[in-house]
């Protein structure tokens, strides 16, 4: 599947401007709650600003907290974001600890992540550390000076060792054994 | 793009020259190896799409090594896609006519029927003895290791070595050989 | 009805057939038209229409400040930030404005502040990066600190610090030269309140670490690698020899070398070309990055120096 015909965009898992590297900076900017003072689908919204809004405002010092109540209006929370996101989303008839959650889901956010199709969950700058491998990482440096094609480097070495081998070894073993009980003897 | 990313990149995806003999080989066993490195299996950068094959020049391989009684039996297809044109052809007649022509075949089966197959094809140079061209000697740098024992003649065994090899029991002076 | 029942296993399923589709992701009905109608109504309306921000209903310029220095965690002197936030271009259009209504109302911009910010900037940096990045010679230090003073990085900064929308400025969207000069002018303000140290820290958690992930030595362009290095190397008296170590495919356009220096026969570093001559003067540059430990495989620049750190001159007297 091509991502040439889907209007969703695609980027990596990225921190702006190295946000967690120096100190950490609150990425929610501003956000505007707007509501109807008497309508029943702004119930929650109501509870949530009389009783848990001042608390989130100290809270955050560095959020600006927008109130605008609207005659007839359905409830909606709009967050901006430092890197000039704007998410909107509808309070309608949602209750107040599911508005607390929401609103604390917008603060943690760092600009409006469903505009954006992770490619990879990953990222890092050094995907590295001891170098790519290239055709050279593990050739046998002999290569270099050798004249091929040379059976040298070209007959199998991972045969297993023939009977005879064999045999000559155990023949050698013996033989080895045979001078030392010769020199024993002159030494004797 | 740096300079040094461009060289790093450069050096990652160069194409290795591999010389493979195939004196005394299993056409169908080699082919099994040869299409590792010609597809660029061998390689921890491979993907279908990166186009990461090395070339593979074959020598020898007029002195190719078919198993059992395949010489006699086994036979090539072709048909020229004219009415009538269907042929079998023997395996010692094709090595006749065209020494490459078995290993190529070989290699050519043992891959998968894909579009890249063709392509990957053209990496493959085959040449019928030792003669190769300067050029293409001089690309080689690596060379890959064979899968039979080419076992070595008698005669081809220097004296020294003869001598000195234990034996179990030696002929007297005056023996006569029939 | 409870014959049917009854034998309902035993019918067949006739009725039963799968359609043979292929599921794909299409772009949906409604996409096109509604694009449509998006870009009739832009083009009757004569291009995209942004307003600023503070042009919005909701809106309130001490809130703001107050929440711009708190997100930074700093305390700014309140009269100090909405100077620095206060571009030359709209005290203009403000006195023209007083001007027709003959109030005198006497507002300060930010040039001073950011011509202060600008040079504490700069000396900071420099003493930051020497230490940090001590092997390294003081012309890739320089440029390396022009890099991070420069228009782009700091205009990138300042934007995603949403300055753009606090921003007393003539024009909508704001230039990228006046997002930078009101970052410097946000330093000389910050120097002002608060002192050296906070804005020496500040400087560094926005700034300096612009760094994070980049090849330092990218900024600086070194034109001849080998005749620098056998320069330094003859100083010191150790033999330098390029070998070719590697080469792939000579005779093709594809070609790759390997050259490899050796100092006093041990190695140093190798470089990958498409010539031999490339190739050593990779070789080169390797063995520079690799005396002036600015390698790929070095330490991470440490990005939590307090205070502000001593010149290298200052700490060469105290050495000896």
């Amino acid at each position: 599947m091509s991502n040439s015909n889907l209007f969703l965009k695609s980027g990596f898992v990225r921190a702006p401007l190295q946000n967690g590297v120096g100190r950490y900076v609150c990425q929610l900017q501003r956000i505007v709650l707007k509501f109807c003072k008497s309508h029943g689908g702004s119930r929650g919204m109501r509870d949530f600003i009389e009783q848990d809004l001042v608390d989130f405002a100290r809270d955050n010092p560095s959020v600006v907290v927008y109130l605008k109540p609207r005659r007839h209006r359905s409830p909606v929370v709009v967050a901006e974001y430092l890197n000039g996101d704007r998410v909107w989303m509808s309070m309608q008839n949602k209750t107040q600890s599911e508005i607390t959650k929401w609103i604390e889901n917008m603060r943690t956010q760092q600009g409006d992540l469903s505009a954006v199709r992770l490619r990879k969950y990953q990222y890092t700058d050094h995907p590295s550390i001891q170098g790519p491998w290239t055709p050279f990482t593990f050739k046998n440096p002999e290569l270099n000076v050798a004249k091929l094609p040379n059976p040298k480097f070209g007959a199998n070495d991972r045969l297993p060792m023939s009977a005879t081998e064999q045999l000559r070894i155990m023949f050698e073993k013996q033989r080895i054994s045979k001078e030392e009980v010769k020199e024993e003897k002159k030494e004797e | 793009m740096s300079a040094a990313k461009r060289v790093q990149q450069w050096a990652t995806f160069a194409r290795t020259w591999h010389i493979f003999d195939c004196k005394w080989q299993d056409p169908y066993q080699s082919a099994d190896l040869i299409k590792k490195y010609l597809m660029g299996m061998h390689k921890p950068i491979y993907h279908p799409m990166n186009d990461c094959g090395d070339v593979v020049v074959c020598i020898n391989s007029r002195d190719i090594a078919l198993r059992g009684d395949e010489w006699k039996k086994r036979a090539y297809f072709h048909h020229t896609g004219y009415p009538g044109g269907a042929s079998w052809t023997l395996a010692w007649e094709v090595h006749n006519k065209d020494p490459t022509m078995i290993i190529k075949k070989a290699v050519y089966r043992s891959m998968k029927g894909n579009l890249q197959r063709r392509h990957t094809m053209e990496r493959l140079l085959i040449y019928p003895d030792e003669e190769v061209p300067e050029d293409v000697l001089q690309n080689v740098t690596n060379q890959i290791r064979q899968l039979r024992l080419v076992p070595t003649r008698l005669d081809h065994i220097p004296e020294d070595e003869v001598r000195k090899f234990p034996k179990v029991m030696d002929y007297p002076k005056d023996y006569v050989y029939k | 009805m409870a014959f049917v029942r009854r034998f309902i296993t035993v019918i067949p399923k006739l009725a039963k057939h799968v359609p043979i589709t292929v599921q794909s992701r299409n772009i949906k009905r409604w996409v096109a038209p509604t694009l449509m109608e998006l870009k009739r109504r832009e083009d009757k309306q004569g291009g995209k229409v942004t307003n600023p921000r503070n042009t919005f209903l909701e809106w309130n310029l001490e809130a703001e400040l107050y929440a711009f220095g708190k997100r930074l965690n700093e305390e700014f002197d309140s009269d100090l930030l909405l100077q620095a936030f206060t571009d030359r271009s709209y005290v203009i259009k403000e006195e023209m404005k007083q001007k027709e209504l003959e109030i005198d109302l006497k507002m300060k911009d930010n040039r001073e502040l950011a011509e202060e910010g600008r040079k504490f900037m700069q000396e900071y940096i420099q003493l930051y990066l020497e230490t940090v990045l001590h092997k390294l010679p003081a012309e890739g230090i320089m440029c390396i600190r022009n890099h991070l003073i420069s228009e782009k990085v700091l205009s990138n900064v300042s934007f995603h610090l949403g300055t753009k929308d606090i921003i007393l400025a003539a024009e909508y969207p704001v230039d990228n030269s006046i997002l930078a000069q009101t970052f410097e002018a946000l330093v000389g303000a910050l120097l002002q309140s608060c002192g050296e140290e906070r804005a020496a820290h500040f400087v560094r958690d926005f700034v300096i670490t612009q760094l994070q992930g980049q090849d330092v030595n990218e900024f600086w362009e070194i034109e001849d690698p080998w005749t620098m290095l056998t320069e330094m190397i003859s100083k010191t008296g150790s033999e330098l020899e390029p070998r070719l170590i590697g080469e792939v495919a000579k005779n093709t356009l594809l070609a790759c070398y390997r050259v490899g220096l050796y100092l006093d026969k041990k190695m140093m570093s190798s470089g990958f070309g498409e010539t031999v001559a490339i190739a050593k003067e990779m070789a080169a540059r390797e063995a520079l990055k690799k005396i002036f430990g600015t390698e790929e495989t070095m330490h991470p620049i440490n990005f939590k120096l307090n205070g502000i750190p001593k010149s290298r001159s200052q700490s060469k007297i105290s050495a000896s």
